[in-house]
């Protein structure tokens, strides 16, 4: 290329090129402005308090936030409820997958066209929809001692040692508020993936039938890699739902039995709003905590789904 | 000379303008912020009387009310960080005493002589309210934990045993009442999520919370025996399993409409919800004298007023603060709902000396004219959630036999004396 063919083209280019950015961005302007306000801005304050002592004290002295380095991290590290519920968070993650692999499996099914399908898609989503606090009253009817479960179980035959508190066990509550935690997000993750098969060319499927593939090797030759992007989405979005989760523990059994359903987000909740005792500086430190670790569960849920023909992420 | 008369007569002229000025602003009436906590719409009526009441009493002073639910301290706090500090605010004593822990708010008896906040109030009410030797709360409606003692007098003819007079004899007919009838004998407040009210049954039989130098002292042997005691009921089955998870009050009146406990102490608003959802039991309901501890006090608790640091008319909100928890407006309020006035003349008020049938205004005759006894039982700590917390969870851990009852209570009392002052 000639340095004059390289020329010509660019004077119009750049014209066109900075109406068309001034114009994008004028589009992006309110959202911009918004997320500013309400997102990133929080966001960096928030972060910048997490290295400070700022708390009930000091703000009805009405005196700013005290730059205190890494205090707030030791402390954290120190403090025996912080780790646990930290542990118990990371725990939590064991919901990922499974929530993930039965969404996609029920996602399969109800993408067929067959009769009364529409009536299970939405079936699958009204807890979606259902607010947490009659959620929890429903919950609690199940778990209970005279509930539900422990009806159903007995009348199989299938507890031996008697009815069990299933909220009340350091044992059990942990996995029956996960269950809590699986039934509210299949739905949503269920619609994800249903908009994602929509997306599957069928000829692709009719070809493989043709090839003489079974079902089985159709669902993991051809519909797991076509959704590699929508289940690196809902695998993400599901790893930093789980390491957030709070609302079904507030609920059901707050944080107990023994600590044993603690979140982490539960510990930054509790230094932040308990009353006039709050604590800015420890509970924005125990968020960043989490950020971290979300951050860095988001980079190993990148590597494990990245689509390798990079179309799509 | 001239020049000289035109300067006075200018100078009389803006004196004379500034003068009906300056009548003018003290005119004005002063607009002052007023704060509830989850009081309406239940009580809209009452609480928009009393301020006509008071905005008549006080022509210059206008109030401009707000009831804050869940989000009441949040509001509060954020309030205050926009300079738009409410200048009334009703606070219960814990949160008030971490308010003025924490420099929020502003001493009343600064604003009202203490002579006055003496003869209105019951000395222990003030008590609840004093932080460090200043008043910082007005005290306003109360309730008793004790209150009074209601009964199924079928569950308990069929157990076999006569209403509890004390609390050793509640304690000691648990096992009969759960063995015979399949209902637990009460549900007693084991653990709740922003307080440490097992601490209340150790003020109740007399023992110590803290030793004369301020220390946690909870943990003597008669204190480790009492918590055994529990432990032991729990453990067997006596106690039910969710007094861990769920308020006592919220599981007891749950549990009683459902037939399943036989016995609730506390105060006469239990019945209201009985009334609603257990109309038949809530008929055959037995109202009597709560049974009591060893030191024969009760427990109680109540809301205050109080008046933020940030506050711009002082003066004006401790006139609304002092007008609304006067012993009048406050045996108002009792008529409405069953509350426990705090003042002390309403231990004389012929309303709670009337005789009735009915649980709930009998229950009300009982504890409204109690207030002398609104006592929490114990100072609120500083770092008193983290400190409640830990309480909390060595009761439970206790109760589930992750602890001794000495270890737990030992653990407790050295978290609390090297976390109290942080």
């Amino acid at each position: 290329m000639t340095r004059a063919q390289r020329r010509r083209p660019a004077p119009a280019r750049s014209a066109f090129s900075w109406r068309d950015t001034l114009l994008s961005y004028a589009f992006l302007a309110p959202a911009l402005i918004l997320l500013t306000l309400f997102t990133f801005y929080p966001l960096a304050y928030g972060s910048y308090l997490g290295f400070t002592e700022y708390g009930g004290a000091r703000f009805g002295q009405g005196l700013p936030p005290k730059w205190i380095g890494l205090d707030n991290f030791r402390t954290l590290f120190a403090d025996p409820l912080f780790l646990t519920s930290l542990g118990n968070s990371v725990k939590y993650l064991i919901v990922v997958p499974v929530l993930q692999l039965a969404s996609l499996a029920v996602a399969v099914l109800v993408n067929k066209n067959l009769p009364a399908m529409p009536f299970f898609r939405a079936a699958y989503y009204v807890p979606v929809v259902t607010s947490i606090s009659l959620a929890a009253v429903m919950w609690e009817w199940v778990y209970n001692k005279d509930g539900t479960l422990n009806w159903v179980l007995g009348a199989l035959h299938l507890l031996p040692g008697g009815a069990v508190g299933w909220l009340n066990s350091e044992y059990t509550a942990f996995w029956a508020v996960m269950l809590v935690t699986f039934w509210r997000g299949f739905g949503y993750y269920m619609v994800l993936y249903l908009a994602g098969l929509q997306g599957i060319p069928e000829e692709l499927e009719e070809a493989a039938v043709l090839d003489g593939a079974s079902a089985w090797q159709r669902f993991w030759k051809i519909t797991v890699p076509m959704m590699k992007p929508t289940i690196l989405l809902c695998s993400l979005l599901s790893t930093i739902a789980a390491l957030r989760v709070l609302e079904e523990v507030l609920v059901l059994t707050n944080g107990g039995p023994l600590n044993s359903t603690y979140t982490a987000l539960m510990y930054v909740y509790s230094k932040a709003f308990q009353g006039f005792n709050f604590d800015y500086g420890l509970a924005s430190a125990a968020g960043l905590v989490v950020a971290v670790v979300a951050l860095a569960l988001s980079v190993a849920n990148f590597r494990l789904f990245r689509d390798s023909s990079g179309e799509g992420t | 000379m001239k020049h000289a008369l035109r300067l006075l007569t200018l100078g009389l002229a803006f004196s004379a303008a500034s003068g009906h000025l300056s009548t003018a602003a003290a005119q004005q009436p002063v607009e002052i912020q007023f704060w509830t906590w989850y009081l309406s719409p239940k009580f809209d009526p009452y609480i928009k009387t009393t301020i006509a009441a008071f905005e008549k009493a006080n022509p210059t002073i206008k109030v401009k009310w707000f009831d804050k639910q869940a989000t009441m301290v949040q509001d509060f706090i954020a309030s205050v960080n926009m300079g738009g500090a409410p200048d009334v605010v009703n606070l219960n004593i814990d949160e008030t005493a971490k308010a003025a822990q924490n420099g929020f708010l502003r001493a009343v008896d600064g604003l009202t002589p203490a002579a006055t906040l003496k003869t209105t109030f019951y000395p222990q009410t003030l008590r609840n309210f004093t932080i460090g030797g200043k008043v910082y709360g007005y005290p306003w409606y109360g309730s008793l934990n004790e209150g009074v003692l209601l009964y199924n007098p079928d569950l308990l003819k069929k157990a076999g045993v006569a209403a509890p007079r004390n609390m050793t004899e509640m304690l000691n007919m648990v096992k009969a009442v759960k063995d015979k009838t399949g209902a637990y004998a009460w549900v007693p407040a084991l653990k709740d999520p922003g307080g440490a009210s097992f601490l209340g049954y150790f003020f109740s039989d007399g023992l110590p919370i803290y030793d004369a130098g301020g220390k946690a002292a909870f943990n003597s042997p008669a204190h480790i025996a009492l918590l055994q005691r529990y432990v032991d009921l729990f453990k067997g089955g006596y106690l039910p399993e969710d007094a861990l998870r769920k308020e006592a009050f919220q599981l007891a009146t749950e549990l009683y409409a459902q037939n399943k406990v036989a016995m609730i102490v506390g105060g006469p608003q239990a019945l209201n919800r009985i009334k609603d959802s257990n109309p038949s039991l809530y008929a055959k309901t037995v109202v009597t004298t709560a049974p009591l501890g060893r030191a024969n006090v009760q427990t109680g608790t109540s809301m205050g007023m109080v008046i933020p640091t940030a506050s711009k008319h002082p003066a004006e909100a401790a006139k609304l603060a002092a007008f609304f928890t006067n012993n009048a407006n406050q045996i108002a309020f009792a008529k409405i709902v069953p509350i426990v006035p705090t003042t002390a003349a309403a231990q004389n008020d012929p309303y709670f000396k009337k005789v009735s049938a009915d649980p709930i205004a009998k229950a009300t005759s009982l504890v409204g004219a109690s207030g002398r006894f609104i006592n929490p039982g114990f100072k609120v700590p500083g770092n008193s959630d983290d400190l409640y917390k830990n309480f909390s969870d060595n009761i439970e851990a206790a109760m589930l036999g992750k602890k001794t009852a000495a270890q737990a209570l030992n653990d407790t009392v050295s978290y609390w004396n090297a976390n109290m002052s942080k």
